[in-house]
């Protein structure tokens, strides 16, 4: 997932423009970049995982990791967003998201997108309806609502008790923002089925796989986690994950996050840590739930080894992303 | 309709102009320096969609790798391990074109965005603007090759009106020795400017110089082409044949008994003709072999005396111990000779006005030009000349004057152009249209050094030239070192591969850094052209010219060597005669001085008489055979006479 940061374009302008034509009293933002979460819901945490290979996690060296290994993926999978604060009603936030999502199949080893799917690319307005003037007329009704050229998201929706949020406009632009998360991810799991109904080959997915069932329960979709916000291990296992070396990996465990689907998965070191910060190069792997573990996951993970080269930079994230996700996000920074 | 090959893009740091613009293609494009492409704008102007036809004249490569040392990292410094990365890099093929033409040409705008297309035929003949020239009813396009890329093969014409004139004239190539470019293209152009230059526009005809080698001397026989270039004469409507008139002149060597030219060889005499001046002949371009010390308005003034009052007439004047008739260089001495002795006799310091220092300096120049120029200028005053008045359509006429020395190379030049463009201004030559081609322009028309009396010439052909028909067609290694304004009055200009020290001089400037790399690795048969119609230089493929080539001539036809003057004068009366054998030499020559025989041959050659034995044998002075002494015996005194006072 991409976060960017760039100048107003030629879209804010627009929707600010139409904005401004129903809300008289809206006034635009200039030189709003793009916005991420200040704070996260959820605090960094570690959690314990069923360990499916082994009675306890332990390292395993990658077999026949060579120079010269093959990687089974056919295609990369990742999604972008950006999400811009382009104007304001007395206060009330006015987002503009674009998610776009796209897979790139490699052909004679360069990579070009898919042909079977288009990219997707979207461009909706985050509005607190309740906290804004009535819009009904210019929206229509229906879930389809339309502002001009603009889909609008209704971000002031109540929760599941009913209760609505709070008119503080850092809460209503946290809200636009997790709600242009949701829709990225939409975005990419509609792919990453499209790819698995077609059953061609392995899709490296950036990012989880658990949020699609039929997702998580394809063998040719890999899920690639590059962030470890929750490490799936605890007190001894978390030593020796942190103490895995360039080219082993973890004993194999389960992963079943709450309302999504259960997937194995495991850690692997992508880089030699010495020197750098213990995450450094580190990698979460997850793929459907199989009878052999311990040869998929060696085979997985020769192929996620084989695909360190070349190297990401200059993305900073090149420890640990592969250059077929960089590829996807340098795709879809051009065509967003 | 094609596929589009390429998008235009431009940045605020690569805009694009009126004149340039870039586009991007795939990787496997057929796209390369010099390849012509067409871009269809996508918003109408006027009810009309802009059309740009460009020349690939610059091309960028790159990946997405920030660093080099990115690379080096991402492969543990080792090169061979890049091989087997699963992907490789996005990589892009980034071109800068130069607007060759936009159509509608009004307002003039910068290139817009659109998709890029590879030019077609028809493209091609748009965007050089040679439409105006091949519509029906100018047809003066001259085949000067093909151009090719991806799948387009497109024949590139010449306007005949800017080549030939009357619009523009004169062309020049450049190109390093040695790789059958020079030569070759103005051997191929020629047969394609005698097949193609329209009817309606008059005669033309083609005056070579052969200044070094033999590469000239077997154009009238059949040279070996591949399939491929069978192909490109098909292509370009010329039949691959050699020329079908070709005459060859050349002066003797200085012993006068053979022909001083590669094509010596008795097989190919058939149409070779000596070329011999006489006094007059030489006296007239005098200056061309005197030095600019030698020649002041003295010496010029008792040239002119000479020329106007005493050859070719008979000169008397109390002075002298007799008449003059001077004919030859032998008379003129002798005649110099006598007005230095009158003047010593006479104690005088002038004669006529004449000092007696610029006399004898006169005569000493004068005298040492038939030794300079032995073998050109006979001491008979016989004249063996191009056929001036009579030059006949789609001829070649060349001139060897490969193996003279450099004074009568001069000689010859400045006389034969003077009097082709006295007969061109007089529309007497007998064609139209001449082209002079002159090899190794660097030595003949410096940019810096004396002004010769050739390099006035030739820099004359080039201001003036085209308003005659007389054309220019000159080739050199170093065109930075020819005469700006020889090469500057070239309307069209051909390339070779060129010399990367030559490319790197400030003429070249004007060129991409690409289309000058291109230039120095251009392949055998590859030209870049320039010519008034094309905005941009054009590269084409012209087929190899279908004569002998030098070296498989000289080696087919070897060169005569030194032989007898009986060998010689049956090798050059032979053919006009077959029959002539040598023991017949022999016996018609036996007794005579081998000047005359020489004389004898050269007054044959000439004339071209239809018997030739009788011809040939008329040209000796008679001599009564030696018979013994027949005096009458006296008749014996039988007795004494009667009353002879002294009879015993």
């Amino acid at each position: 997932m991409l976060v960017s940061s760039s100048s107003p374009d030629s879209a804010s302008r627009a929707a600010i423009r139409l904005l401004k034509e129903w809300l008289p009293g809206a006034s635009a933002v200039e030189g709003s970049g793009d916005l991420e979460l200040s704070s996260r819901a959820d605090q960094p945490q570690l959690i314990s995982a069923e360990i499916v290979e082994g009675k306890t996690l332990r390292a395993v060296r990658v077999p026949d990791v060579t120079r010269t290994m093959i990687s089974g993926f056919g295609a990369f999978l990742d999604g972008t967003q950006k999400v811009r604060l382009i104007g304001r009603h007395f206060g009330v936030p006015i987002v503009l998201g674009t998610t776009s999502a796209a897979v790139r199949v490699r052909v004679n080893r360069r990579l070009v997108t898919w042909g079977h799917q288009p990219p997707r690319l979207e461009q909706k307005l985050y509005l607190p309806l309740k906290y804004l003037p009535p819009l009904t007329e210019a929206l229509g009704a229906g879930s389809q609502r339309k502002y001009g050229q603009f889909q609008v998201v209704d971000t002031s929706i109540p929760d599941a008790s009913g209760a609505y949020p709070s008119e503080h406009p850092t809460v209503l632009l946290e809200r636009a923002i997790r709600a242009v998360d949701r829709q990225r991810d939409a975005l990419e799991d509609e792919l990453a089925e499209a790819w698995c109904a077609r059953g061609e080959a392995p899709l490296f997915i950036d990012g989880s796989i658990t949020r699609s069932p039929h997702a998580a329960a394809s063998a040719n979709a890999i899920g690639v986690i590059k962030s470890h916000f929750t490490l799936y291990v605890e007190g001894e296992a978390l030593r020796t994950v942190v103490g895995l070396a360039k080219g082993e990996r973890s004993s194999v465990f389960q992963v079943t996050p709450k309302s999504r689907s259960a997937v194995m998965s495991w850690y692997l070191r992508q880089r030699d840590p010495e020197g750098h910060d213990v995450l450094w190069g580190l990698v979460r792997v997850e793929m459907s739930r199989c009878d052999n573990p311990t040869e998929r996951a060696d085979e997985i993970s020769r192929w996620v080894l084989a695909e360190t080269s070349p190297l990401a930079l200059p993305d900073g994230r090149w420890d640990k992303m592969s250059y077929g996700i960089r590829d996807a996000e340098e795709f879809l920074r051009a065509i967003s | 309709m094609t596929e589009a090959l390429g998008r235009i893009v431009a940045t605020e740091r690569k805009p694009n102009t009126p004149h340039e613009f870039h586009f991007w293609t795939a990787i496997d494009s057929p796209v390369g320096i010099g390849t012509i492409v067409r871009v269809d704008g996508a918003n109408p102007m006027d009810g009309q969609i802009p059309h740009i036809y460009g020349i690939v004249v610059e091309g960028f490569s790159y990946t997405d790798l920030q660093s080099p040392m990115h690379d080096v990292l991402g492969h543990d410094g080792l090169p061979t391990m890049a091989s087997y990365s699963v992907t490789e890099r996005a990589e892009i093929r980034l071109y800068t074109a130069a607007v060759l033409r936009q159509i509608p040409e009004e307002p003039l705008q910068p290139v817009p965005m659109g998709q890029v297309f590879l030019a077609e035929e028809a493209d091609v003949q748009v965007a050089l603007r040679m439409d105006s020239y091949l519509r029906e009813g100018a047809n003066t396009g001259i085949p000067i090759g093909v151009y090719r890329a991806g799948g387009t093969e497109a024949v590139i014409y010449l306007d005949a009106d800017f080549l030939l004139g009357p619009e523009a004239a004169h062309l020049n190539i450049t190109g390093v020795s040695g790789l059958a470019t020079k030569t070759s293209a103005v051997e191929w152009l020629l047969a394609s400017m005698f097949r193609h230059f329209p009817e309606d526009k008059g005669s033309i005809a083609a005056v070579c110089f052969n200044v070094k080698g033999p590469d000239l001397c077997y154009l009238d026989q059949p040279g070996k082409l591949e399939k491929s270039d069978e192909a490109l004469y098909e292509k370009l409507d010329v039949e691959p044949k050699p020329f079908q008139k070709v005459e060859y002149f050349a002066p003797y060597n200085a012993k006068g008994l053979a022909l001083n030219t590669f094509r010596n060889n008795e097989a190919l005499l058939d149409n070779v003709t000596p070329l011999t001046w006489g006094l007059r002949e030489v006296l007239q371009f005098a200056e061309v072999l005197l030095n600019r010390d030698d020649i002041d308005a003295k010496a010029d003034a008792l040239i002119d005396f000479i020329v106007q009052n005493v050859v070719d007439k008979e000169f008397s004047d109390p002075l002298l111990s007799k008449k003059h008739t001077v004919q030859s260089f032998a008379d003129l001495d002798a005649w110099f000779r006598d007005v230095l002795r009158g003047m010593e006799q006479k104690d005088g310091e002038s004669w006529r006005t004449h000092h007696v220092a610029t006399i004898r300096k006169m005569r000493n120049r004068l005298s040492n030009i038939s030794t300079r120029c032995a073998g050109l200028v006979t001491d008979s005053g016989a004249v063996s000349d191009l056929p001036f008045g009579s030059f006949e359509d789609r001829t070649v006429y060349v001139v060897d004057v490969a193996n003279l020395e450099e004074d009568a190379q001069d000689l010859i030049f400045a006389r034969i152009v003077s009097k082709l463009r006295e007969h061109l201004e007089r529309r007497d030559l007998g064609v139209k249209h001449l082209v002079v081609f002159v090899d190794e322009l660097n030595k003949y028309a410096p940019g810096d050094g004396p002004d010769t009396y050739v390099r006035k010439m030739l820099l004359d052909i080039a201001e003036r030239g085209r308003y005659l028909g007389l054309v220019l067609f000159s080739a050199q290694q170093f065109r930075s070192q020819v005469h700006r304004r020889v090469v500057g009055n070239s309307g069209t200009s051909l390339f070779g591969r060129m010399d990367p020290d030559e490319l790197s001089t400030p003429g070249y400037a004007v060129l991409s850094p690409a289309t000058r790399t291109k230039l120095a690795t251009l392949e055998k048969g590859q030209l870049m052209i320039r010519h008034p119609h094309f905005t941009q230089p054009i590269f084409v493929r012209f087929p190899r010219p279908a004569v002998m080539q030098g070296r498989e001539g000289s080696e087919r036809y070897p060169q005569a060597g030194d032989v007898s003057l009986d060998a010689a004068i049956l090798r050059a009366l032979r053919p006009l005669d077959p029959a002539i054998t040598l023991p017949w030499v022999q016996e018609i020559t036996a007794l005579f001085t081998q000047e005359e025989v020489i004389r004898a041959r050269n007054a044959t050659l000439l004339a071209r008489p239809e018997n030739v034995k009788a011809y040939f044998s008329a040209q000796f002075r008679k001599i009564i055979p030696a018979q013994p002494a027949t005096r009458p015996m006296a008749a014996s005194i039988k007795s004494a006479p009667e009353n002879d006072p002294y009879g015993f």
